[in-house]
């Protein structure tokens, strides 16, 4: 190591690596920037059989089966929120995860949300969500969770209460189903689709998900219900005063002054309810809670 | 006949760490370390279940090679290195010195694997701060896959003894392949209306080792419970086919000119 050749070897070594490794990066960025265009939209799935898939793992399907379903986390991901996006691989990814492993649970649970969101959220193909939770009820009979999802899924976004309170029954009937899913079953099919029910279910979804995502995005959907709620019994008392003052309240304050509230109500994001001029109450502009467009006007029976 | 099979599997085990075939190990850790910290970052939910999925298909994986080219190698090596004409003039038979070839390897693997092992171990507490008790599926699922090197050491063996490192090697991955396939090979045949071929899917079903049998890696993932009956029935398999193997490589290697 003392003979000045293999010295200068090493020194060339430690200097010239590092460049080489620099200069390498940065003609792939070069090759990365010339073919950009032409490679943008060539994210094309090679292979949209589970079975084809299946066979080239060579045994190892399960592994394969969590790189899907990441390949599927990192599709939506990277689409969701963009205005025009498509979503057109999300359901051959999330067909070959399944199809791999029939127990990644995760994959139907969230590949359905993914799938029966609407766009830009998701790619508003509830009717491909359903399929996935109904194999996945299918492949995991023991799993009530699958069976609350498709319940919520029909429930939700396709409105469909007997078809959602069938789920919620079935569901119960597995061995060790908590009792809130029978609970669920009665009530949409005695209720339909009340705020009160759509509370219930959301509860639910917060308090036994894991998922911090799927928790938040609980939280916010039972904010945005219980403004929900308060606007439809502000809009009540404000009649009331109509009968009583001959016009309607210009604020919540009118309310309280009139004695038929005891404090002037806020929202849940801390703002007070405004009143229009035909009395309907409405979230302050500067509130951050924002009642989507599905749920605008709230859902039927909803008082 | 441990007398004399012992000191062969002891220096083959040596060799293996002389030849640093131990080093795989830190491409497993560096491996098992990048997968705990990073799966958490780009998928949603299946961080345990990532990790014993990549530990197990990496123990698999890099033991098979091992298994495959260190097999091949086992005989030739040393008809090559000409040590094979020392060692069989003292009192060994030639058996013997494929036993203790073949048990050295194995040796070898089961070390490997036990340190892979525990860095699957590791990384599992790394990601779940606890274990559990149906983790006890993925030491059945470790054993399986020590079934399926025995399996594989034997059979890169048996050809080693009469063939190339580089046809031992194809053949090997071959029989490696059609094993792994042999439940769809079966399902092609009964697919058929043709009986010949019918025959010879399910001749092939029969002959080839069933690698198939020996992955339970999707249960242990799971958490689900492997049932003893499939341990025993796996163990007695894979200790038939590699008799069988041994008592084949034997045959050929005893009636083969070494001049």
């Amino acid at each position: 190591m003392n003979h000045p050749s293999q010295t200068r070897a090493l020194w060339a070594a430690v200097a010239g690596v590092p460049l080489l490794f620099a200069a390498i990066a940065v003609l792939q960025m070069k090759i990365n920037a010339g073919t950009r265009a032409y490679t943008a939209e060539n994210d094309e799935l090679m292979l949209r059989s589970g079975s084809a898939v299946r066979q080239m793992s060579l045994g190892y399907d399960s592994l394969v089966a969590d790189i899907y379903w990441t390949r599927a986390v990192q599709y939506y991901g990277s689409r969701l929120g963009t205005d025009g996006a498509e979503f057109g691989l999300l359901w051959p990814l999330l067909d070959i995860a399944t199809t791999l492993d029939s127990k990644l649970i995760i994959a139907y649970r969230f590949g359905a949300i993914f799938l029966s969101e609407p766009p830009p959220v998701g790619a508003g193909r509830p009717d491909l969500a359903v399929e996935l939770l109904k194999r996945g009820i299918a492949e995991n009979p023991d799993n009530y969770y699958l069976s609350g999802d498709l319940g919520f899924l029909y429930y939700w976004r396709l409105k469909d209460y007997p078809k959602a309170s069938e789920a919620y029954l079935e569901g119960s009937k597995i061995p060790n189903a908590p009792a809130w899913l029978k609970m669920m079953a009665a009530r949409i099919a005695e209720q339909h689709g009340s705020l009160e029910t759509s509370r219930m279910i959301w509860s639910q979804i917060y308090e036994t998900s894991q998922e911090k995502t799927v928790r938040d995005q609980a939280m916010k959907t039972l904010r945005v219900l219980r403004a929900q709620e308060d606007e439809a019994q502000l809009d009540e008392v404000a009649q009331k005063y109509k009968n009583r003052f001959g016009h309607f309240p210009a604020s919540a304050s009118e309310l309280r002054d009139a004695g038929l509230l005891r404090g002037t109500p806020v929202d849940p994001a801390g703002y007070p309810y405004i009143f229009g001029a035909d009395g309907k109450s409405s979230l302050d502009p500067r509130s951050s809670i924002v009642i989507p467009h599905e749920l605008n006007p709230p859902p039927e029976e909803s008082k | 006949m441990s007398a004399t099979v012992g000191p062969v599997a002891i220096n083959t085990f040596r060799e293996a760490v002389r030849d640093r075939v131990l080093y795989n190990l830190v491409l497993f850790a560096l491996l098992m370390i990048g997968a705990a910290i990073l799966v958490g970052e780009i998928s949603i939910g299946i961080e345990r279940l990532v990790i014993i999925n990549l530990g197990l298909t990496a123990i698999s994986i890099f033991g098979l090679v091992m298994a495959i080219f260190i097999g091949v190698g086992l005989v030739y090596k040393e008809i090559e290195k000409r040590t094979l004409y020392s060692l069989l003039a003292k009192p060994i038979r030639r058996w013997q010195f494929l036993v203790g070839k073949y048990a050295g390897l194995l040796l070898t693997l089961t070390v490997n694997t036990a340190f892979m092992t525990l860095g699957l171990a590791a990384a599992l507490f790394y990601v779940g701060r606890h274990f559990e008790r149906s983790d006890t599926s993925i030491l059945v699922a470790i054993y399986f896959i020590l079934l399926e090197f025995a399996l594989v050491t034997a059979l890169a063996l048996f050809f080693s003894c009469f063939s190339s490192p580089m046809l031992s090697t194809l053949y090997t991955l071959g029989i490696y392949m059609t094993g792994v396939f042999a439940n769809d090979i079966r399902t092609i045949g009964d697919f058929t209306r043709n009986p010949a071929l019918l025959a010879v899917t399910r001749a092939v079903y029969y002959l080839v080792p069933n690698f198939h049998n020996f992955n339970a890696i999707a249960a242990a993932a799971h958490g689900s419970a492997i049932p003893f009956s499939l341990v025993w029935q796996n163990t007695l398999y894979a200790a038939l086919y590699v008799a069988l193997l041994l008592i084949a490589a034997s045959a050929v290697f005893s009636g083969r000119n070494l001049k």
